[in-house]
């Protein structure tokens, strides 16, 4: 540990925490690593969706499956819940901890309603449509890449939860702070990815 | 308080500017108005197909890149590497996706 580490933890928190330690710079320098290794995954996922999307093996086409107002629904409340983690990492720049910590909750729930519509979507797939995993290489490219996302907000929605909660019990320093400014970044990159999936699978799904 | 602190703790108040929300309400707006052309072009139907992917992709990589560059700070100085971690992402992303589309089903 630093001293200026020890001191930023009794004392007052500089300008921008997160970067205030070396160790705190290396885990957002470490985490764009991290965010380029899933650009790849993601990538992969796309082109594997893009080559299978039309061997629908006689299920249903994406053009009878998807429905644009709850794909809107989604893209809407994800969006909103990636502008709160911004305001989440501005409360914590001004060094408000309880704006923080309810700009966090904000995006955690809208982040469970997003979940939800999303296990709606598959449940409604699966028993109403039969479009399963194994029904064709469309559904189990479909099901791998959007489930692969939901996955995503899954963690980050336990990860952010977690996080909340040892702001409760840390409260805000240059230790708490390179957390919540690295979850911020992830909440952000689900975002950029959901903007491909609903622009690539949902809309492209249904121009044909 | 101390005088130390009293110090610092104007200095995290005056010494710094700190950025409003307004840069990001305007990149959220913008984001909006990119998603909604999208979505309207895909709803209102009888556009030309090759067009409409050309624009659905062009709204999707506009959107990408403002969040990248404002909500992600990397527009922000002293962010080289980062932009040269997430180009190569990029870049294989960009490559795989070109070999599927057109190479699997040559």
């Amino acid at each position: 540990m630093t001293s200026a580490h020890a001191e930023s933890v009794n004392g007052s928190l500089p300008h921008e925490p997160e970067k205030a330690t070396l160790e705190g710079r290396n885990k957002v320098l470490g985490f764009w690593l991290f965010l380029g290794g899933e650009s790849v995954l993601f990538g992969t996922l796309f082109a594997t969706f893009l080559a299978l999307r039309n061997q629908t093996n006689d299920g249903p086409t994406a053009h009878e499956l998807f429905s644009l107002p709850t794909t809107a629904a989604a893209t809407l409340i994800l969006l909103v819940s990636s502008l709160t983690s911004v305001f989440a990492v501005q409360a914590m720049h001004r060094h408000k901890a309880a704006a923080l910590r309810l700009w966090l909750i904000i995006t955690v729930i809208l982040g469970l309603g997003f979940l939800g519509l999303e296990v709606y979507e598959f449940h409604e797939y699966v028993t109403a449509e039969k479009f399963g995993m194994t029904t064709s290489a469309f559904s189990s490219a479909f099901y791998t890449l959007v489930g692969f996302h939901g996955a995503h907000v899954a963690f980050g929605v336990c990860w952010i939860g977690i996080l909340i909660g040892q702001l409760y019990k840390k409260g805000l320093t240059v230790v708490t702070a390179p957390k919540v400014y690295v979850s911020a970044m992830y909440w952000h990159f689900i975002d950029v990815v959901w903007v491909f999936i609903f622009s690539v699978v949902y809309l492209l799904g249904k121009v044909g | 308080m101390t005088t130390v602190e009293q110090h610092q703790d104007d200095t995290v108040k005056h010494g710094h500017r700190h950025e409003g929300p307004q840069k990001h309400v305007v990149v959220f707006i913008f984001s909006i108005i990119l998603t909604a052309i999208a979505f309207a072009t895909v709803m209102a139907g009888g556009v030309n197909v090759a067009f409409t992917v050309i624009l659905l992709v062009v709204m999707a990589v506009l959107q990408a890149l403002v969040q990248l560059g404002y909500w992600m700070h990397l527009k922000d100085k002293g962010h080289l590497m980062p932009i040269i971690f997430m180009c190569g992402g990029a870049f294989v992303a960009f490559t795989a996706i070109v070999t599927a589309l057109y190479w699997v089903w040559w």
